[in-house]
């Protein structure tokens, strides 16, 4: 059964609603997110709470719960 | 199997709010004369940008900390986005970081130290967006190189995102922004609210000098 799951974006601070699979990874979701706002995925990690939810982890193994809200974070590079 | 599908989107709403008032701002101590000069220039009609006392010192000090052992700090800004009279401004009220791989040429967060970045966020207290980031360039000024560029158009690629650079060597600070493909220089002022006032909520009163008879002036 798909789970419906919010994704904020800190920088704007817009959320999209998403309908996942279990069987979807971490990746999935930044790249789904990130595409949807024009951002390169790459430069991207995603938070619940206090947790990093690694890319190649599934919704599954993430324990990603219906309703459960992530958060996309920027991850910088300076020189 | 299907990737995600997106059902919807929700915005936030800015905000009309006056900015810190002329008698709570001040310019920062280390802009250069032409800086200050574009700082007098604006401080009637307002900022796009002012910047907590709490989060410069923040960035200062993580700055100056990493500079003694020559390498590059870098964090996060936390804020919000306001409007006063149709204009858009933002308000850093405070920074964020966590352990960084850092040399004095390169920085990152360190991969192993994300979960102490998003306990700083979870306890900041207040909503935030990210409105941009600082780094600092211990002894090499304040610009943006080709991986800050790449960073600003990858990650920051509003108008309204800024990245703050600081050089704790030269005493140098400056602000930029991606308009379109160009990368630009923004005024900013440092401002602090009323509870950040150290005689806040006192009153000081002159007190007058006693002669006390007993009390008889040290001799050499």
């Amino acid at each position: 059964m798909p789970l419906r799951i919010k994704v904020r974006n800190a920088e704007s601070g817009a959320t999209v609603e998403m309908e996942l699979e279990g069987e979807n990874t971490i990746d999935d979701i930044i790249e789904g997110a990130a595409g949807y706002w024009e951002k390169d995925a790459g430069a991207y990690v995603l938070r619940r709470g206090r947790r990093l939810l690694r890319g190649q982890q599934t919704v599954a193994e993430a324990g990603i719960l219906n309703n459960d809200e992530l958060e996309l974070i920027p991850d910088p590079e300076g020189g | 199997m299907k990737g995600p599908r997106i059902l919807g989107e929700e915005e936030i709403k800015i905000e009309e709010r006056p900015p810190p008032p002329l008698e709570r701002i001040k310019p920062h101590k280390w802009l250069s004369a032409k800086d200050l000069e574009d700082y007098k220039r604006l401080e009637r009609d307002g900022y796009e940008l002012y910047v907590s006392k709490i989060a410069e010192e923040k960035m200062r000090n993580h700055s100056i900390r990493f500079a003694e052992i020559q390498k590059e700090a870098m964090g996060l800004l936390l804020g919000w986005i306001y409007r006063n009279c149709g204009k858009e401004y933002t308000i850093v009220k405070d920074v964020v970081t966590t352990d960084l791989e850092s040399s004095s040429v390169h920085v990152r967060f360190d991969r192993d130290a994300f979960e102490k970045l998003f306990t700083s966020l979870e306890e900041a207290g207040f909503d935030y967006l990210v409105v941009g980031w600082y780094h600092s360039h211990p002894g090499h000024g304040c610009f943006m190189s080709s991986t800050d560029v790449y960073t600003q158009r990858s990650l920051f690629n509003s108008s309204r995102h800024t990245a703050i650079v600081i050089d704790p060597v030269n005493k140098e600070i400056k602000a930029f922004y991606l308009d379109g493909k160009s990368i630009r220089t923004r005024e900013f002022a440092i401002y602090w609210d009323e509870y950040e006032n150290p005689y806040y909520g006192t009153r000081v009163k002159k007190r007058e000098l006693r002669s006390d008879p007993d009390c008889v002036a040290p001799t050499q």
